[in-house]
């Protein structure tokens, strides 16, 4: 029951607002399906890490690496741009709930949780985008050796 | 097929616009378009192309060896995200850069992806409403808070159609919203639907909350587009405190109602 509660409902409420989000950004439907599932696997390998005990920027830096490989695969496979995956599968990762905390603290004039929440989620941008970043760079690398190779 | 300096301008200022309005990343548009010119022979030397794109705006020159350089500038004022129209004009750009087609061909295609379907008003209020419904969830909200939010963030959907139409800054877009949000969401509990609020609140503030916005500028420092990442990065900081200063101030006024 535990375990239920704690890591597949997530991935549901993944799942279903990462295709509420797909349509706010005009994603075709064939493409929604597939981009709903790299969401709620994005939530998945997430709430394994965190589960693990890493630090919580080191599972935010995995997870955003893991939907990258997925993005790139299905882009290669499905021949569209990578960022169609890779916006939608960050959705469970991008410090949404954070940044309203963070400005809510700050209009309450509690600096000290202010400057701790908004480190902290400048921080969870940054892991995400370095996990991209990352897995794009070696992606191109390899692009770049089979077609020398070929 | 050769192109004239004139028309290898049109398309790509045409191109490379859409592409900013439509949410793709900077680095990409300006790969797009010089691969694009290199198509047509313009890849250095004499005869070459320099492109300089921020979310705002987009600076084209061309030269052609022969006359003055030519210049455009296009300013983009309103920016949103669709990604089937980045998908069309990707392909688009790789057709180009494959066949180099006459330059009425590029027109008639730009045209085509111009005019693509978008969703729907009612598809987008209930993806709102789903949205809100969901995130309040998935931050341990229960399921009468899911309820009334998604009911709320199908409000905020409406008025906000409505605010739009007079072209109201991003902060005054995000403080509208959520001064509606917050001030509904007090008022529910205080009714007694709910026991509180702020799960209300957080899950419909998800369609606003500027998350993806952030990731976006963070990508774009470390792509080396300092300035696009400083123009997203205020974006999303004034977003994010126009909401704040909305949710504080109508859960202090309706509070005391």
């Amino acid at each position: 029951m535990d375990i239920l509660k704690e890591m597949i409902l997530p991935c549901v409420y993944s799942f279903i607002a990462s295709i509420a989000f797909g349509v706010q950004f005009n994603i075709r439907f064939r493409h929604m399906l597939a981009a709903g599932i790299g969401a709620a696997l994005t939530q998945l390998i997430f709430t394994g890490f965190e589960m693990s005990g890493l630090g919580q920027m080191i599972c935010y830096f995995f997870a955003a690496s893991a939907v990258s490989v997925y993005a790139e695969l299905m882009a290669r496979r499905l021949h569209v741009p990578v960022n169609m995956y890779l916006v939608i599968g960050i959705i469970p990762l991008v410090p949404g709930g954070n940044m309203y905390n963070t400005m809510i603290s700050l209009v309450g004039g509690d600096i000290d949780s202010f400057s701790h929440l908004f480190a902290e989620a400048v921080g969870i941008a940054g892991s995400i985008a370095m996990g991209v970043f990352a897995v794009s760079a070696i992606m191109r690398l390899i692009r770049m050796i089979t077609k020398q190779a070929v | 097929m050769e192109i004239t300096a004139k028309e290898l301008l049109y398309i790509t200022s045409r191109i490379g616009s859409m592409l900013i309005t439509c949410g793709a990343e900077i680095y990409r548009v300006e790969d797009s378009l010089y691969r694009i010119a290199a198509a047509y022979g313009f890849s250095g030397g004499e005869k070459r192309i320099e492109v300089f794109a921020i979310p705002a705006s987009l600076i084209i020159t061309v030269n052609d060896g022969d006359s003055p350089p030519l210049t455009q500038t296009v300013r983009i004022s309103a920016r949103g995200t669709n990604l089937d129209r980045v998908d069309k004009l990707n392909n688009l750009s790789r057709y180009i850069c494959a066949e180099t087609p006459e330059i009425r061909e590029i027109r008639k295609h730009i045209d085509e992806i111009n005019g693509r379907k978008v969703y729907g008003g009612t598809v987008r209020l209930f993806s709102y409403g789903i949205v809100g419904a969901v995130f309040s969830l998935f931050f341990g909200g229960t399921c009468s808070d899911a309820l009334f939010s998604g009911i709320i963030s199908m409000i905020v959907f409406g008025v906000s159609k409505f605010v739009n139409k007079v072209k109201p800054s991003v902060f005054f877009q995000s403080l509208i919203g959520s001064v509606i949000i917050a001030s509904l969401s007090v008022f529910v509990s205080k009714l007694g639907l709910t026991e509180s609020f702020d799960k209300i609140i957080i899950g419909a503030s998800m369609n606003l909350v500027p998350g993806v916005t952030l990731t976006n500028c963070m990508r774009d420092f470390i792509a080396g587009d300092f300035l696009a990442g400083m123009y997203t990065l205020t974006e999303a900081i004034l977003v994010a405190l126009g909401m704040a200063v909305g949710a504080a101030s109508a859960i202090a006024l309706v509070s005391m109602i």
